[in-house]
Parts: structure tokens; C-alpha cells; sequence
């Protein structure tokens, strides 16, 4: 059988990433059980993915709420008050979409399509939501200095942050199985 | 009165035993004869003659004596003497000629022949040997190739394209609903979808692979640079990490 043709560019950042987890796990786990922990940028490209899933449903969302209040014409307290709902829904949308896709499948569709998943570093099962809200608000707290609060990332032999030593969490890596029948 | 002569006399005197002889011979040949044959009919139609002749064919002697004569020559004498003799020939004109054939082949339709031996057929898989064969052998592309060549199919295919029954038909075909309908059941079939989400996920993995490999070629880079600037070492030994579990 002949090996398919590959981009040069795939082979060069698979040995990268093969030399980088060579360094992270520093050989003490076997090829066949280390799981492959993942960087800052990756995780930060998944969470600007998600991130703009939320913003883009929360736009939409707005908008048309906003053009059915138009029609209205609301009195400024109703607007006030369609502004503090809306801000409100908009938390209670953005906290839910991470709690419950961290509680139940791993996988944000950001970390979906990077092909990452948060488990619990123990026994890398998927968190509970207590663990997945605690997760987010460290989160939050983490990207308040501009970002730096990631920055443990780089360093870290696991590629955990703060906001995952706090929630007993990793973020490894999870690639999709080819789904048979598919060329 | 004419007397007779004595020296006659006297031959028919001495002849006479001779002729007594001859006949008597004959008549004993006659009865003889008709004897044999008399015991050859009463043997014929005997039920033990019957029995003798079964017992001889069921036994072994014939058995040795037919296969004997089959390894000798008789077979290819035979074989000669038939070609030699027009054999075939005769009987093939006889059985067409006459009503036999026809009473034959009637014989055969009553008993269901035609539809057995095609169902024989169809089991020994003798048809798809005998379509494989045409498939593959160069004969139907030959008969084709000289069909499609030919001047005659040229000239009747510019008939069929100017001929206004082409126009009228594709017309009717665009004016008819049942068309319609096919087209939208193949375009809503799963295999024609199943093909387009397939060609539409196929081009959003090759990003998200794209881009997961300059992702992760970053993080390379960027954690070289973060643990240089920071003069830490690679990693040591490490706590055992959750097993892998690909999504």
C-alpha cells in the first residue's frame, strides 16, 4: 500500500508538536496512553471560535429583539429594563454555553473543531458543572490583566493554567476518528 | 404301344436308390430346419430365455466384455464406418424430414423442458458466464465499433437530432411533472446529500486541519520562547495524565 502524499507543512508541525510533547511528558508515559496536552494558542483560537458563535446568536438575538421593541415604541424605562434583561441573558448565555458543553460533552464547537477536550486531570473524565462554573469564572478572572493570567500555560509541564489547577482540569488533545465510509 | 427300352430300365433301376437318397436327405434337411426353428421361436418366447438373458447383461462377464471392446479398436471402427457410411447425415435427414422433430420438440414443451433447462442454466450460472464472456470479448465491441462507424448510424443519428420528434419529446420531458419529481428524489436522496455534506465537511476539515497545525506550530514556538526567557528547563518527570479518550 502507498502512504497518501502529505503537506510538508502537516509534517513539519506534527514533528514540532511530536518534539513538544516529547518535552512536556518527557518520556515517562508510554506512546499508547500519554495524552497530548494543548498549548495557549490552540486553546485561545477554540475560545475565540466559541466566542464568536456566542457574540454572533447573541447579535442576532438582539437585533431582532430590538427591531420588535422599535415597532413598539417603548417608554425609556421598558428600554432600560429590555437592556438589563438582555445583559442578563446574555451572562446566562455565555456562562451556559461553556458549563454545559465543558459538563457534558468535553467539547465547546470551538474545541470540537481544534479537535480538544477539557477533562478532569484525574481520571480525565468530563468535569461536573460545579467544577465547569468554577472553571469559567477563573477563566474570566484569567483574561482580566489583558490575558496574562494564561500565560502559566507556557510554562506549565502540563499546559495548565490557573483557571485549570483550580478546577482540576486539562485540556487535551482529541482527535476525531474517520468515520467509515468517507474517502 | 411303344415298348420300353431295358437298357433304360435298367438305369432307372440303379439310379433309384440314388434318388431315394437325395430325396430322403431333403426331407430330412426340411425337418431339420423346421425343427430348429421351431426350437429357436419356442426358446425365443420362453420365459427362462428371458431370465438367461437378464443374468448374462447384469453380470460381470459383460460388463468385462463391453469395456474390453471399448479399449480395443471397435470403437474407432465403428467411428469410421459411421462417417464412412454417412450415418449422421441419414439420420439427422430422417429425424427432419420427418415428424419426428416436430413430436419431439411437442414432447418437450408439454414436459416443461425449455423452462427447466433454463432454470438449470440460470442456477449453473451458465447465462452470466455466457454475458461475461460477451462483455469481456472483443467481439461486441468489434459489432459496436463497426455499428458506431458506420455511415448508416451517422446518417440516422442527424435524422434524430433534426428531426422534430426530438424536440417535441425533450419538450414534453421538461413539461412533464414526473420529471420534475425524479429530479427532486435524486436531489433529496441521502447518497446525493450524504455526497454534498460530505464535500462540505471534506473542505471545513482541511481548514480546521490547517488551522490546528499552525496552531499547534505556534504553541511550539511560543512555549520555546517563554521557557527561554524564563531559563526553565524542559520537563521533568511527570504525574501521570488521564487516559486519552478521542472524542
Amino acid at each position: 500500500m502507498s502512504t497518501p502524499a502529505r503537506d510538508p507543512g502537516d509534517l513539519v508541525a506534527a514533528r514540532q508538536a511530536h518534539a513538544v510533547n516529547a518535552r512536556v511528558h518527557a518520556g515517562t508515559l508510554t506512546e499508547a496512553t500519554a495524552p497530548v496536552y494543548e498549548g495557549l494558542v490552540t486553546r485561545g483560537i477554540a475560545f475565540a471560535i466559541d466566542s464568536a458563535v456566542i457574540n454572533l446568536v447573541a447579535l442576532v438575538v438582539s437585533v431582532s429583539v430590538g427591531l420588535a421593541l422599535s415597532v413598539l415604541d417603548p417608554s425609556a424605562n421598558a428600554e432600560t429594563l429590555a437592556l438589563a434583561v438582555g445583559a442578563f441573558a446574555y451572562a446566562v448565555w455565555s456562562v451556559g454555553y461553556f458549563v454545559v458543553f465543558w459538563s457534558t460533552t468535553g467539547q465547546t464547537p470551538g474545541d470540537r473543531l481544534l479537535q480538544i477536550r477539557v477533562c478532569r486531570a484525574s481520571d480525565g473524565d468530563v468535569l461536573r458543572p460545579r467544577k465547569s462554573l468554577l472553571r469559567f469564572g477563573a477563566m474570566m478572572l484569567c483574561a482580566l490583566p489583558l490575558f496574562a493570567g494564561f500565560l502559566p500555560i507556557l510554562v506549565d509541564n502540563r499546559r495548565r493554567g490557573p483557571h485549570d489547577r483550580l478546577a482540576g482540569s486539562v485540556v487535551v488533545s482529541a482527535p476525531v476518528e474517520p468515520r467509515p465510509g468517507r474517502a | 404301344m411303344e415298348m420300353k427300352s431295358p437298357l433304360g430300365g435298367l438305369v432307372a433301376v440303379a439310379t433309384l436308390p440314388a434318388t431315394l437318397a437325395r430325396g430322403g436327405a431333403r426331407v430330412t434337411r426340411r425337418a431339420i430346419g423346421d425343427l430348429a426353428e421351431a426350437s429357436v421361436n419356442a426358446m425365443l418366447e420362453s420365459p427362462r430365455t428371458e431370465q438367461i438373458v437378464d443374468t448374462v447383461l447384469a453380470s460381470p462377464l459383460m460388463e468385462r466384455t463391453l469395456a474390453r471392446a471399448l479399449e480395443g479398436q471397435l470403437v474407432e471402427a465403428l467411428s469410421r464406418d459411421v462417417v464412412r457410411y454417412a450415418v449422421l447425415e441419414r439420420v439427422a435427414e430422417a429425424i427432419l424430414e420427418g415428424d419426428a422433430l416436430e413430436s419431439v420438440l411437442d414432447r418437450a414443451g408439454a414436459a416443461d423442458v425449455p423452462r427447466r433447462v433454463t432454470e438449470r442454466m440460470l442456477a449453473d450460472g451458465v447465462v452470466e458466464r455466457t454475458v461475461t464472456r460477451v462483455l469481456e470479448g472483443p467481439e461486441l465491441e468489434q459489432a459496436l465499433t463497426a455499428a458506431l462507424e458506420s455511415p448508416g448510424m451517422e446518417r440516422l443519428v442527424i435524422r434524430v437530432m433534426e428531426s422534430r420528434l426530438l424536440d417535441e419529446a425533450v419538450e414534453r420531458l421538461l413539461e412533464s411533472e414526473e420529471l420534475w419529481l425524479l429530479v427532486r428524489e435524486i436531489a433529496y436522496s441521502p447518497e446525493v446529500t450524504d455526497a454534498l455534506s460530505h464535500q462540505g465537511v471534506g473542505f471545513a476539515d482541511q481548514v480546521a486541519g490547517s488551522v490546528r497545525a499552525r496552531s499547534r506550530r505556534a504553541d511550539a514556538w511560543l512555549e520555546r520562547v517563554a521557557r527561554r526567557a524564563l531559563r526553565r528547563k524542559a520537563a521533568g518527570e511527570l504525574p501521570p495524565g488521564p487516559p486519552v479518550d478521542p472524542a
